[in-house]
């Protein structure tokens, strides 16, 4: 039954080569950047573009403009991507991308939404539950003329010679990661709990941080008010989430404000119809419980939850 | 002339070859353990209740496995095609948890399964409808239904659309290559080991290239090394919903036509000297495959299913013995005891379990091309083999197509292996008429003649 064992020693050689081939190969190329909260994210693309621009912000901070021509220039992992520097007045230092836009100040740009880009990446910086300066516009790809999508994060990093700049880098056509969704949302609760009633027109402005591609932020009062409709712009027309279903019977809503009476947060995955689809496409809501004139406040988001290939 | 098998389907392995043979067939069963642990995550799940589905599970599996490797009167196959958690009930599963919990997707659980158990006897009066070179084709598509899984796998994809690392897409290829290099150059236990070797090689590879991989290690520490499985829901609690009925009643016929390929597909290579099918075994198996999704349901695991990718592996070492399903299937029911050596397999790198499967996924669709085109080919076999293919390989291909088209075609036209099927038998009986009509003359006639 047992033959000979072994290898034919050409087979070795072949073996032994392509081996060793794929390990120099895999060395080579593995070179990870540790970036805290990276773990946060579903999508490589994401993770890598963060552990891109946390890279060159340690490398801006630590040697200055000078190494970003040299080391930055061109694309990242994701073709399409590029860094670029602003200081805080808006003035671009340095544009992988688009070099022509390097001494010009972008201060008042703003996307086809009427988004001012820069004045969203100054707000994501001061916001303790955006660690990564995330925000989402649309822009265009060098040489093109049509609007993408696009996701971008953000790093302060102060000069060697004491400058304050930030640097980023975009994603275009981005996933829609569920710590988007989070940020959002609780960005919307503090502002809230900051400043009551009147945060409500900011949340509801298109062109504010609460608001990009179809994840639009939502505040409610079961019983009281709809301040802000997941599904109209309009809050006049009456409906009680709570009660609402998805495609098989489940109740997102009515289980996450179950959840709150116990717990800070709730996330509650449910089914949608999807044109072009046999199958049920998974959705993943996120609800925050908080306080408005005493009493419950609910705040949330709905987005895509990523689909097994 | 090289031999047919190293080790035939009623032979038993010496005890240490029969323990590593099984190791490899169990590494390339701990790919499905992944479902679980996914399903858990999609439902916000405790630890406790992850652990506690992904053990009732493997439990299931692993019992599973053994009742299709022994050989009663009404129960098993006999063959090496060991069970794993299904693919195909995940999103079903998955609504009828979150429509009621765990009794309603035990109970349905229970319902698809014994949907099974009542088609196996049917499969019996099936022998004239499948000629060989049907079979031929049912086994190369149950090769061509890893394509997915094994690719996506492969180049590391956790999620649709997401990025691909060129060192990811190494690891994989290399993990390949060794497996690849192993049966092909490897003699005797190189050979009949090339996957293990293979596994082994890309995760050592994996580990050093891949941050994640070391990172994902760390769940191993802790894990605890003994821990009795419990049940964080009642036993007998079960529900049922007549909404879901039909739905998975559609899943088990779909579920039994997978089964009915696999099953053909491990008889081939068992017993390549049969002229024809031989349906007592399939039916027995096809029972064996019923009766473990029951038993899923009542323990609470995920619905089991015959795997493909474990055939393929039997294929391509020529190591058919039936008795390594049984120790495979011991090794997975202890192994649910042991938290610590669960977690660490199914930290095994993506790509080195996608390059395990596309390996076993090779021989299956090669072995069932061959069947296929045995014998003498006629024009009435190139459209009965050509249309089935077409269309149902556009399943796979056009899946949008399917989702807008009537509710009978989306419940026949799911995927190529059950669709190429369904359309195969029946061409080969339509193409096949006059044939027929002349055989049943010839028989109306006989008696008066």
């Amino acid at each position: 039954m047992m033959r000979q064992i072994g290898f034919r020693a050409t087979g070795m050689k072949w073996a032994c080569g392509v081996l060793l081939g794929c390990l120099l190969f895999g060395v080579g190329c593995g070179r990870p950047v540790a970036v805290p909260g990276v773990e946060r994210y579903d999508f490589r693309d994401t993770r890598n573009l963060l552990r891109w621009v946390y890279e060159a912000s340690q490398v801006l901070e630590k040697d200055g403009l000078a190494t970003m021509e040299a080391q930055f220039a061109g694309g990242g992992d994701d073709a399409g991507s590029y860094l670029y520097v602003y200081d805080m007045d808006g003035n671009c230092l340095f544009h992988g991308g688009m070099p022509e836009l390097e001494m010009k100040n972008l201060s008042t740009v703003t996307d086809i939404d009427d988004k001012p880009i820069l004045q969203l990446v100054h707000e994501a910086l001061s916001d303790p539950k955006n660690p990564h300066g995330w925000i989402h516009y649309t822009w265009w790809r060098p040489g093109k003329f049509y609007p993408v999508p696009k996701s971008s994060c953000h790093f302060q990093v102060t000069l060697p010679d004491g400058r304050e700049v930030f640097v980023g880098g975009g994603l275009d056509f981005p996933h829609e990661e569920r710590e988007f969704v989070r940020i959002a949302v609780d960005s919307a609760v503090r502002l809230i709990e900051e400043k009551g009633e009147a945060a409500f027109d900011k949340i509801d402005d298109p062109a504010s941080p609460y608001q990009y591609r179809d994840v639009r932020v939502f505040a409610f009062q079961p019983g009281v008010e709809m301040q802000i409709s997941p599904v109209l712009g309009d809050t006049r027309l009456g409906m009680d989430l709570a009660d609402c279903e998805d495609e098989v019977g489940h109740k997102p809503f009515g289980r996450a404000m179950e959840q709150l009476e116990n717990e800070s947060l709730s996330w509650q995955i449910f089914t949608a119809k999807s044109r072009g689809s046999r199958h049920l496409k998974k959705k993943i809501l996120y609800l925050r419980k908080t306080e408005l004139n005493g009493a419950p406040l609910y705040v949330g988001a709905i987005t895509d939850l990523p689909q097994t290939p | 002339m090289p031999p047919k098998y190293e080790y035939s389907v009623n032979e038993v392995p010496p005890f240490r070859h029969l323990i590593v043979l099984s190791l490899q067939h169990v590494f390339l069963m701990f790919v499905s353990v992944s479902l679980p642990v996914i399903f858990a995550g999609q439902i916000n799940a405790s630890v406790e209740f992850t652990t506690a589905l992904v053990t009732f599970s493997m439990l299931a599996a692993g019992i599973g496995s053994i009742l299709q490797a022994i050989r009663t009167r009404f129960i098993g196959s006999g063959y090496l095609c060991p069970n794993v958690c299904g693919p195909s009930y995940f999103s079903l599963s998955l609504s009828a948890m979150w429509m009621g919990g765990m009794p309603l997707m035990r109970g349905m659980i229970i319902i698809a399964g014994l949907m099974e158990v009542a088609l196996a006897p049917v499969v019996q009066k099936l022998k004239h409808i499948f000629p060989n070179y049907v079979v031929g084709l049912v086994v190369a598509l149950v090769g061509v239904s890893v394509i997915n899984p094994s690719v996506t796998s492969m180049f590391g994809l956790a999620f649709q659309g997401d990025g691909i690392s060129p060192v990811v897409v190494s690891v994989g290829f290399l993990t390949l290559a060794v497996m690849v290099l192993c049966n092909v150059w490897g003699k005797g236990i190189v050979k009949m080991y090339c996957l293990l070797i293979g596994m082994l090689a890309g995760w050592v590879v994996g580990l050093l290239v891949l941050p994640e991989a070391r990172h994902a290690l760390s769940a191993v520490g802790d894990a605890a090394w003994f821990a009795w499985p419990r049940m964080p829901w009642k036993v007998g609690k079960l529900a049922f919903d007549p909404k879901l009925l039909l739905p998975f009643m559609v899943i088990g016929i779909s579920g039994s036509l997978k089964s009915l390929g696999n099953l053909l597909a491990a008889q081939h290579l068992s017993e390549p000297d049969l002229k024809e099918p031989d349906f007592k075994p399939i039916r027995n198996g096809l029972m064996a495959d019923g009766l473990s999704t029951v038993l899923a349901g009542l323990l609470g695991g995920l619905a089991v299913d015959t795997s493909s990718s474990n055939i393929g592996l039997a294929g391509s070492t020529k190591v058919l013995s039936r008795w390594l399903a049984v120790a495979a299937g011991v090794i997975f029911i202890l192994l649910a005891f042991f938290p610590k050596f669960t977690v660490l397999m199914s930290q095994m790198p993506r790509p080195v379990l996608g390059a395990a499967i596309l390996f076993a996924g090779c021989f299956m669709i090669v072995t069932g091309l061959q069947e296929m085109l045995a014998g003498e080919w006629e024009v009435r076999r190139t459209f009965v083999v050509g249309i089935a293919l077409f269309l149902g390989l556009s399943t796979a291909f056009q899946p949008g197509l399917y989702a807008r088209a009537p509710r009978v075609i989306q419940a026949f036209f799911t995927d190529p292996l059950p669709t190429a099927t369904i359309l195969a038998v029946l061409l080969n009986q339509i193409v096949n008429l006059d044939r027929t009509w002349a055989s049943l003359r010839r028989r109306w006639a006989g008696p008066s003649a």
